[in-house]
């Protein structure tokens, strides 16, 4: 955020402060060091000047101002405090006592509330209203927030805060006088995106979480502790509340993080998984087809055996491990140290590959190292977004948000596919069909580099696959002017790419074509990331043919210098990507260790996973939950969970961010623990002994990291800068092109969902996430609907060629393809196991086909 | 004088466009069509007109504003919203004479460049609303309105919006919210409409009246309407005339005619010769004034001077029949019920204030309550967002200050005087 011009002197109390003209007086008195109170004034929106609270003298005016609303002028002489003062504040603490009912000592905003600490401060003590109070029923219909409109003060934060910022407008200001009140437009059950971000924003105990109703004070708190959520690729900054080693609550602060204290569904009420019933207790060994429990030293010794016999029997490069975006950097770092020097084996990588990692290599390679470096408050300047191959406003909220707002001051967005979280914002739209996008972004490209004027090597690169298989579309799309006028017309344009893209076998050239279109108008680009550490992950060198820092394996000097740091020896030869990995597995790769991760439920063609997983000699999974790929493990590991340890996670716009200890763990060991005993027990000690440690080191490894100091962190973060820009990759040979796989027939397809309410598969253990999304459904067209005669709630069998799921129908009008969208969170429900891939040759992610699904209703008898 | 706003609206067919342009209608869009929109803005100006919804800003100022303003499409908002009770002028013209409305917002959107117009109508207002569609149809079909006016290059497109009942959407921000589908209430201002107003656009909101000025202005000219009334105050006004009086009514007469004059002579006096005991001057809104105020002259300076104000001019007659703590407590339940809740002075305040006045009118009441009603309504006044909230204040306020000795007995007696 620029820092605006202090141009202006005021006076407050007396005291002379230089501000911005468009400081209002009160905050340029908080900043001053005085407190005024306020009631309806809040950070993040407009200012109103409602509650009367923040009434101030000014020189020369007659009546009392509003502070909150008022712009300085020069000379301006502001009292803050006074005898008037301090009876007018009473005087509306009075008023608003008539009708708040006065039940603070079970109103769970006890302590934290607004309103009390101000009667405490300025009264009154007693109150003279003696007529009956309005009497609302409280409303505990929805599963996740509760309101009590008595207490309900009409500030109107939570409305503004819904409309302005979170763009839903679920809620409304209803009644007139003192019958004023919000309430959702939903009436019962909340119709909203569940951020809570009304929560924070309610001065009083209006509206609650029903999450940790009645079990939250603040005085019952035994630590706070700053943050970094562990969800997605955004990395926002949140409050863990701590309560007998147990998190209470999740809360935000305005001042904090990129995100200024705003949260989605996930980071507001997706902790519980932390504190879960089932997460996995002690280590568990396989013998005799069954999984049972025993010690530490038993399994690491264990493990270190196995290990060791594969080395000696089949080389280090029949080991392979799969890293985890889940885990810090520090435990990526660890893990891929501890494959190359310790296993011998360059075989790491993880399912970053189905998303950020494989997007990031395209563009990096056309584009240089920088091109994706902007940091996401970057969006608010731009007046043009297009955004494509997902919605951000499902896969990373709050970058979401960004583009909403930005909206809102003026930006236009254009939407290729569908992103119906930003349906109410889009200037433009056009859903040509997936098979077709990449044609147009082709088309577009072709047109904008012309007009331009551009014919240098990136845009000859990124356009060669066009010149051999475009086809021009055959005859005007609709919206393809449109989407070019945005284009043309953005004076800064973002460009927001969704992981959709990558898994389509001819994502490759939609990549090159926006890397084009990012040159040809110098747009931002911003990748959207579903792991919370994927761009870390990459970075430290969870990669077969990269180390820390993103140096090619092949770099010698470079290796050679990490050996000498490190130690031990690191193989010349790049390692297997994820899917060569598992199609390897059982011949060439005879060991896997999976760290914080589950392949089986993740990737496409379950069933060939399965097989090959059960081939492998030895099959370590380190997790927090016995998940469908820790169930055909020969060895289970229990990890520690977000909050439990230490460790630092890098967000999309590649900032390193803090994630401290804040409660002490459930069960099991810290992954980077774990993985340094196992190396010390197969005799390649690793030198670590806590996690800081870690972090310096690879501060000395990682180019990228030097300068990193983890102590040091604070809510922003520390951002990464390449100190030298990489040009655009030798390896960026002209994109190949893979057979497009157009419908041959007029099935249905299947295609992939991505839920706002889950994330992975932690949030099946979140049972706040469960009651707002509690089971997956097959979503359908309206018309596909008719078609298939099948209503809202119908179970339906979708049966492709690698399996099938029972799911029930829902309907949704906001789908227009002959296509039904299954989500992949929920156990015995997930479409990726449904759906075949063919190995990508270029970006090695598996490229998902479009799989014709079969759809019969199935009758409640059968199941 | 001879009626220049009410001109011919005694005869049955007033509202039609043929008996309009028979006594000279439409005359003075032609001749305003002729001259520069710099000249009409001019002459208002020249005319000294104050705008009639009660505030008095001068209509030529905010004009200039407008067309200052920068902002494509600017709009013209004919604010019919007349809530005032007490007030029934707008609605009088709107029926009688809504072809001088039409006209009087042509030549205004001509002078302020705005192309498309809206009257914001009461939603009470069904004959109003029935004779302006009728109106505005004629002046289509006559080339008085829609596409080149008079065969000249101006449009002017003109809608009836209807408003949903809310006292406040006569606030005229109040009044832009509830017309782009927002919840009625006033907002922040600055921006002022002038500059960004509805859909953000300039937008000019000017009272019935002060439009239907605007013809007379254009057809006589700035200067002979300057004539008119008090150099402070000029230009002939309407006044609502309702209460103890024997005719009830609608009366035009120069601004800055008394009160007296008006009660006694155009009113015909009090009813059933009674004693007039207090006035309300302009609308509820206003302070009330006791019997020995009648000689002030009713224009917007003398009667803040004399401790209220001109308002709507919705003249509130009460004789000594009349139970002054039923006034005060009638009064404050209007604003409770028409407070729009969004400043807490006014939406806790107006409240309380009429709980209390029920308490004292009912006879429930202790002395101490007098002072309590009194701390009220000083926490409300010159706290609330916009005015509703201090005219309830000051409203009861003024009947208190006048008329305490009534209050006092309806504590001591527990029942009224005059019903005793």
């Amino acid at each position: 955020m620029s820092e605006e011009t202090k141009n202006i002197t005021v006076a407050i109390n007396g005291k002379e402060v230089e501000v911005s003209p468009k400081t209002t007086i009160l905050r340029a008195a908080r900043e001053a060091g005085y407190s005024i109170p306020s009631l309806c004034d809040y950070e993040l929106l407009a200012p109103i000047g409602a509650c009367r609270m923040c009434l101030v003298e000014v020189e020369g005016m007659q009546r009392l101002q509003t502070s909150c609303t008022l712009l300085p002028v020069n000379g301006m002489e502001v009292t803050t405090e006074s005898d008037v003062l301090t009876k007018a504040r009473r005087d509306v603490l009075e008023l608003l006592l008539i009708n708040h009912p006065l039940d603070c000592p079970f109103c769970d905003k006890s302590g934290e509330c607004d309103l009390q600490d101000m009667v405490l401060k300025y009264g009154p003590s007693i109150g003279r209203y003696t007529e009956q109070k309005r009497n609302i029923p409280s409303s505990y219909e929805d599963p996740l927030l509760a309101t009590n409109m008595e207490r309900c003060i009409a500030c109107e934060r939570c409305v503004r805060m819904c409309d302005e910022v979170q763009g839903v407008s679920a809620l409304t200001m209803v009644g007139r006088g003192e019958e004023t009140r919000m309430e959702p437009f939903s009436l019962e059950s909340w119709d909203c995106e569940y951020c809570g971000n009304c929560l924070p924003a309610c001065p009083v105990g209006a509206i609650l979480s029903t999450v940790q109703m009645h079990n939250y004070r603040p005085w019952q708190m035994n630590r706070e502790v700053d943050t970094v959520c562990g969800h997605c690729g955004v990395g926002c900054q949140l409050v863990v509340q701590v309560r007998d080693e147990q998190i209470a609550r999740i809360d935000s602060r305005t001042s904090l993080g990129i995100n200024r204290g705003l949260l989605c569904s996930l980071g507001r009420f997706g902790h519980e998984y932390v504190g879960a019933e089932e997460r996995l207790g002690s280590p568990m060994i396989r013998r005799d087809g069954e999984l049972e429990e025993c010690s530490w030293e038993e399994v690491i010794a264990f493990v270190a055996d196995r290990l060791t016999a594969v080395k000696e029997q089949h080389g280090g490069e029949a080991i392979a491990g799969i890293a985890s975006p889940r885990c810090s950097n520090e435990e990526n770092y660890l893990f891929q140290k501890f494959l190359r020097v310790g296993c011998g084996s360059n075989s790491i990588d993880s399912l970053s590959r189905l998303g950020l990692a494989a997007a990031r290599r395209v563009f990096e390679d056309l584009l240089g190292s920088g091109a994706l470096a902007n940091e996401l408050s970057a969006i608010d300047a731009c007046d043009g977004i297009l955004v494509v191959g997902g919605d951000p406003t499902v896969v990373n909220p709050i970058l979401g948000l960004s583009i909403r707002q930005a909206a809102g001051a003026g930006a236009r967005v254009g939407i290729l596919g569908r992103a119906s979280g930003l349906d109410r914002v889009r200037a433009v739209s056009m859903a040509p069909g997936v098979e077709r996008e990449t044609a147009v972004l082709e088309t577009l490209l072709a047109e904008v580099a012309k007009e331009r004027g551009f014919s240098d090597e990136r845009v000859e690169k990124a356009m060669d696959s066009l010149r051999e298989t475009h086809r021009a579309p055959e005859s005007p799309e609709e919206g393809l002017a449109d989407l070019r006028d945005l284009l043309r017309s953005a004076a800064t344009l973002a460009i927001v790419v969704g992981p959709e893209l990558v898994q389509r076998p001819d994502g490759h050239r939609a990549l090159a074509a926006l890397a084009g279109l990012a040159h040809c108008l110098q747009a931002r680009l911003y990748l959207q990331a579903e792991g919370a550490n994927e761009q870390g992950l990459v970075d430290v060198g969870c990669e077969p043919d990269r180390l820390p820092g993103g140096i090619p394996v092949a770099d010698q000097a470079h290796r050679q210098r990490l050996e000498g740091l490190w130690g031990g020896s690191v193989p010349v030869e790049p390692g297997l990507s994820l899917m060569e990995i598992i199609e390897a597995a059982g011949t060439k790769i005879r060991a896997l260790y999976v760290m914080g991760e589950n392949p089986v439920f993740k990737l496409p063609k379950s069933s060939l996973v399965r097989k090959a997983l059960e081939s492998l000699d030895l099959l370590v999974v380190q997790d927090i939950f016995l998940n469908e790929t820790a169930k055909l493990a020969h060895v289970v590991l229990p990890a520690q969970a977000w909050t439990e340890r230490d460790g630092t996670f890098t967000n999309i716009e590649h900032r390193i961010q803090r994630s401290p200890k804040a409660i002490a763990p459930r069960s099991g060991r810290a992954d980077w623990q774990i993985v340094a005993e196992i190396a010390e027990a197969m005799g390649c000690p690793l030198a670590v002994a806590k996690v800081g440690e870690i972090t310096q080191e690879l501060a000395t490894v990682s180019p990228l990291h030097a300068g990193l100091d983890a102590e040091s962190l604070d809510d922003r973060g520390w951002l990464v800068r390449p100190p030298e820009e990489r040009p655009p990759g030798e390896s960026a040979a002209p994109p190949i092109a893979l057979p497009l796989q157009e419908p041959t027939t007029n099935g249905v397809r299947l295609g992939v969902e991505r839920l706002l309410f889950h994330a992975g598969t932690t949030s099946r253990h979140s049972p706040a996430l469960l009651k707002i999304c509690p089971e997956a459904t097959a979503k359908l067209s309206v018309e596909l609907a008719s078609e298939l005669d099948l209503e809202d709630g119908d179970r339906v069998r979708l049966s492709t060629a690698q399996g099938s799921v029972t799911v029930p129908v829902e309907i949704d009008a906001s789908l227009t393809d002959h296509r039904v969208l299954l989500s992949n969170h929920f156990e015995n429900a997930g479409v990726l196991g449904l759906l075949d891939y063919s190995l990508h040759p270029l970006t090695k992610a598996p490229a998902l086909e479009a799989s014709e699904v079969a759809i019969t209703k199935v009758e409640a008898a059968e199941e | 004088m001879e009626p220049l706003l009410l001109k011919n609206t005694d005869q049955p067919n007033s509202a039609d466009l043929a008996e309009y342009q028979r006594i000279g209608g439409y005359r003075a869009l032609k001749k305003a069509l002729e001259m520069s929109p710099a000249e009409v803005i001019e002459e208002v100006v020249t005319s000294g007109l104050q705008g009639r919804g009660g505030a008095g800003f001068p209509t030529g100022k905010k004009w200039e504003f407008a067309v200052r303003a920068t902002g494509s499409p600017k709009y013209l908002i004919n604010n019919a919203d007349e809530g005032e009770p007490g007030t029934f002028k707008d609605r009088y013209l709107m029926e009688k004479n809504p072809h001088l409305v039409i006209e009087g917002m042509v030549i205004a959107s001509h002078a302020l460049g705005a192309q498309k117009g809206y009257i914001y109508l009461r939603h009470e207002y069904p004959t109003a609303g029935a004779r302006l569609e009728r109106a505005m149809e004629e002046a289509l079909n006559h080339g008085f309105l829609g596409d080149s006016i008079c065969g000249t290059s101006v449009n002017f497109d003109l809608e009836i919006f209807r408003g949903a009942g809310a006292y406040i959407c006569g606030e005229e921000t109040a009044l832009i919210d509830s017309m782009e589908g927002k919840r009625g209430q006033p907002r922040l201002k600055p921006p002022f409409p002038v500059n960004a107003g509805l859909w953000g656009k300039p937008t000019i909101v000017n009272n019935v009246e002060t439009l239907a000025c605007v013809p007379i202005i254009v057809d006589i000219g700035g200067a002979a309407f300057a004539e008119i009334g008090t150099p402070a105050s000029p230009g002939p006004k309407l006044y609502c005339l309702s209460g103890s009086v024997n005719r009830p009514g609608l009366y035009e007469a120069p601004m800055g005619t008394s009160l007296r004059e008006l009660i006694y002579e155009y009113a015909g006096g009090m009813r059933n010769g009674h004693r007039l005991k207090a006035v309300i001057p302009g609308g509820l809104s206003t302070p009330v004034l006791p019997a020995e105020a009648t000689d002030c002259a009713m224009d917007f300076a003398s009667l803040v001077e004399a401790g209220s104000a001109l308002g709507s001019a919705g003249v509130i007659v009460m004789d000594d029949t009349v139970c002054m703590v039923r006034v005060a407590r009638r009064a404050a339940h209007f604003y409770e019920v028409e407070s729009c809740g969004k400043c807490v002075p006014c939406r806790e305040g107006t409240g309380w204030l009429e709980k209390v006045l029920s308490r004292i009118e009912n006879g429930n009441a202790e002395m101490k309550d007098l002072d309590l009603l009194q701390d009220i309504s000083d926490a409300i006044y010159g706290n609330c967002f916009c005015p509703l909230g201090d005219s309830a204040a000051e409203v009861v306020s003024a009947i208190f200050k006048h008329f305490r000795g009534e209050f006092e007995a309806h504590v001591k007696n527990g029942v009224c005087d005059l019903e005793a």
